[in-house]
């Protein structure tokens, strides 16, 4: 059924919707709408800085509940609206821009902390919960949750799982999709479901992993039990310094047969030079590495010892613990305006990741491809979460202001271009689209690139599940 | 918009970063994302480019308690306070405030209270009569206590009795400026009112101030809006302590374990948090929240409650929360608005006791 929509049907939708969760949580007040317009998407931002007005929603929402979510998606599903989920606005995607109006679900009135296990080490919450605040639930019983993001104090929990976020701390305890033990998730009919009474079982496949990077395309996440783990006795830092990358990387692949450390970075060149030499303080030519080791004091001293030989063997000059320390002390300075890049520069953060042997190769074809094309650009990259198989990019091109175009529209398509240039370098190297940022409506158009025939998996669920085609249009190439 | 070059860079610098986002009270009690500094600073800078009237933002401009966690909080040293307080200005001049903006304004104007209020309980009326005299020690009730928490008026009267100090308290006590100063910031008519009370406090050797909104007012903003104060200005937690140390308060050791709400103006604008915990110390077994000093948050007031009483009792409400996540059954407070919020909740979880309360239910 199409249909233009009136003032007389939009009043009553608007009751409708009121009546869901109550007038005070249901606003078409212009400062709700640009409010919700803006997330921390370079593109919608620019739009803003530009004196535009990005896409806005007609109605925002906020549900306390799977059931008021149940009972607001069946209204858009009846009345056939596009349904936006929004956590706190802090993705770098898109994801939760409004792009065709309608419903704009704002989930963090869902921010009771219902249970914190110390038993089975979780803290059940609603997915509305910023994550910072399940961290001081869990520090209140002596634990953690050691999910470190710089995004942690400015994302929900249901925006971490929406689009699979990680931590500063995962190369030990893991990403967002490791530390989440099930879900309860409203479908696009209203229906309400839960995933697992626990997950790594043979009951079939995972239904955590199927809705964990949906990206709000396959429902909404209401609840969900994080993992929470003790304090460690100890934690440990370490500065390296390596002549080139190379040697960074095979040192790195052979510690991880051994042992996790919790925190790993190394940073290419470039970004050595710039930002560790603003914040850490370290002016060396190099690439400059930091390493954490945490848990039982005895095992700590154990692994240190194993790091500082294995690494020696490739040449690493020890640097000590100073530089780490301050690290882990300004982890998060680096994100604020002042230290961040920021409007009226272009930048984004194009991150992949790849198995050891293709992983610095993506490096090397992504700078070229971003410098070639686009000399305007600058690239600096990091690798901050490893694995026992392989490492992730966290590469971002910084264009100056003075070369940015003025118009909106030039602006946006010098953006789309950098962006389609990176990401298909890494794409054509055996990288992925991204790695812990999503896909949101700034990535959906690669999806099909790096899928090819795979994407139909999606896109069954997808029309199974969403058949009115409803919940956030037009992102994760959906 | 009208603004000074300062809040507009706060406001370029605020608008797309969201890492306090989980600091704010008001966003945290609501779940609305417009009750963020990082919203607030983009509606403000659409205004500026013109992408939206300013009479569409100034009822989320009026949702900041102006309790600073935000600032505290920035690592750059961004200040949304600053810029929010300075569009309040912007608005009154260009007759763009809110109804029930201008209706307090007009009774802060009228009346010097919020409230339009111009009598005092008989108990409380009673008691200032009692100290009618002028000695060199002035007790500066304030406004919330004076007309809208009368009993914690009365219960600071008959602490300082108990210690025998003289001292005088005003009936025809000046406003000090403050609730001005939230609703209209640093406008001619709240340096007016600042300068009349400074003269009235002039006349002391000492002035206890209260209510912690008072006391940053006096302490902090009258120097920064050019008044001057000849008296000695003390709040009334660091005076309690003084008699404590002075051994004018003999308290008895009570038996209950008790969470101390820090008022944001002492902790963070004042940098004042040990000398309220040195007095529960003498009277109770003092545990902490885990939010707390320069960390703390804001639990609610009364002023606000005028035009969000609902959002109020739910800043209120969770701050409760945070004290019943730790196992506290009883929480001090030593702000008379804070108290009043924490007390609106309807909750039989956590005991809410003034510092007063718990002095006079100890004392010998």
């Amino acid at each position: 059924m199409n249909y233009q929509m009136n003032d007389f049907l939009f009043s009553m939708i608007l009751t409708e919707l009121e009546d869901a969760v109550g007038t005070e949580n249901c606003s078409v007040r212009p400062i709700d709408k640009v409010t919700h317009s803006v997330d921390y998407y370079w593109l919608s931002r620019m739009w803003a800085d530009r004196g535009c007005r990005m896409p806005e929603a007609d109605f925002i929402v906020c549900p306390k509940d799977a059931a008021e979510v149940s009972k607001v998606l069946k209204i858009a599903n009846y009345y056939k609206l596009p349904v936006t989920t929004w956590g706190a606005g802090g993705g770098t995607q898109g994801g939760a821009i409004p792009v065709c109006g309608g419903i704009l679900l704002d989930t963090k009135r869902m921010n009771q902390i219902y249970e914190v296990n110390t038993e089975g080490m979780y803290i059940e919450c609603g997915t509305g919960s910023i994550y910072k605040h399940i961290e001081w639930a869990a520090n209140e019983v002596g634990k953690a949750t050691m999910h470190y993001p710089s995004s942690l104090t400015c994302s929900t929990v249901g925006g971490f799982l929406a689009h699979r976020g990680i931590g500063v701390c995962s190369t030990k305890y893991g990403k967002i999709d490791d530390m989440v033990l099930g879900m309860e998730v409203v479908l696009p009919n209203g229906d309400i479901i839960n995933t697992s009474p626990a997950p790594k079982h043979a009951a079939g496949p995972d239904l955590n992993q199927i809705f964990i990077g949906s990206e709000g395309t396959l429902g909404v996440i209401t609840k969900a039990q994080m993992r929470i783990y003790d304090q460690p006795e100890e934690r440990r830092f370490r500065g390296f310094l390596f002549q080139d990358m190379s040697g960074a990387f095979k040192a790195s692949r052979e510690l991880l047969q051994k042992f996790k450390p919790s925190v790993m970075r190394l940073y290419d060149e470039a970004e050595t030079a710039s930002l560790i030499k603003k914040i850490v303080g370290v002016e060396r030519k190099g690439a400059f590495m930091n390493v954490a080791i945490e848990g039982c004091s005895d095992l700590v001293a154990v692994e240190e010892k194993i790091l500082l030989d294995t690494f020696a063997k490739y040449g690493a000059e020890d640097l000590g613990s100073e530089y780490g320390e301050k690290w882990w002390k300004e982890k998060i300075t680096f994100f604020y305006p002042g230290h961040m890049m920021d409007i009226p520069q272009m930048f984004g953060t194009m991150d992949t990741i790849a198995p050891y042997g293709k992983i610095e190769e993506i490096y090397w074809a992504m700078k070229k491809a971003i410098e070639s094309n686009y000399p305007q650009a600058k690239f600096i990259a990091h690798f901050s979460h490893w694995y026992e198989w392989g490492a992730m990019l966290y590469d971002r091109f910084i264009i100056d202001g003075k070369d940015v175009p003025k118009d909106p529209v030039e602006a946006l398509r010098l953006h789309q271009a950098v962006w389609s240039c990176g990401v298909r370098a890494a794409l054509a190297h055996g990288g992925v689209v991204n790695d812990h940022h999503g896909v949101g409506i700034k990535l959906g158009r690669l999806m099909k690139e790096q899928y090819g025939p795979a994407m139909q998996v999606f896109e069954g669920l997808k029309k199974q599940l969403d058949p009115n085609g409803i919940m956030n249009p037009f992102k994760l190439g959906l | 918009m009208m603004m000074s070059e300062k809040s507009k860079q706060h406001v370029d610098s605020c608008r797309f970063c969201w890492m306090c986002h989980h600091i704010c009270p008001i966003g945290n009690a609501t779940g609305h994302e417009r009750s963020t500094p990082r919203a607030r600073a983009l509606g403000i800078s659409l205004v500026n480019r013109g992408a939206i009237a300013l009479d569409e933002i100034m009822d989320n401009i009026y949702e900041c308690a102006g309790c600073g966690a935000c600032v505290h909080d920035c690592s750059t040293g961004w200040d949304p306070v600053m810029f929010t307080k300075e569009t309040r200005l912007a608005a009154a001049l260009d007759g763009k405030l809110p109804a029930y903006i201008n209706t307090l304004l007009d009774n802060c104007l009228e009346t010097g209270n919020a409230y339009g209020k111009t009598v005092t309980c008989e108990t409380l009326a009673a008691a200032i009569a009692a100290h009618a005299k002028k000695e060199d020690t002035l007790l500066f009730l304030g406004v919330d206590a004076k007309y809208m928490a009368c009993r914690s008026g009365y219960n600071a009267i008959r602490v300082l009795e108990k210690a025998g100090v003289s001292f005088s308290v005003l009936a025809d006590e000046p406003a000090s400026g403050a609730q001005l100063d939230f609703l209209i910031g640093a406008a001619e008519e709240t340096k007016a009112q600042m300068k009349a009370a400074s003269e009235v406090m002039n006349a002391y050797g000492t002035v206890v101030v209260f209510d912690p909104a008072d006391a940053k007012t006096v302490k902090q903003l009258y120097r920064e809006y050019g008044v001057e104060v000849s008296a000695k200005v003390v709040t009334f937690t660091a005076y309690l302590a003084d008699l404590l140390k002075a051994g004018k308060l003999t308290p008895v050791a009570g038996g209950k374990t008790v969470v101390y709400q820090d008022p944001f103006q002492l902790a963070r604008d004042l940098g004042e948090t040990e000398e309220a915990r040195e007095v529960i110390r003498a009277y109770a077994t003092l545990e902490e929240m885990l939010l707390n000093r320069a960390e703390t948050v804001w639990a609610g007031n009364i002023l606000m409650a005028q035009y969000m009483p609902d959002v109020i009792k739910k800043v209120a409400a969770r701050r409760i929360f945070n004290a019943k996540s730790i196992g506290a059954k009883v929480m001090v407070t030593a702000s008379v608005s804070e108290y009043v919020a924490l007390k609106s909740v309807e909750q039989n979880d956590v005991e809410i006791l003034s510092l007063e309360e718990l002095i006079l239910a100890a004392e010998v």
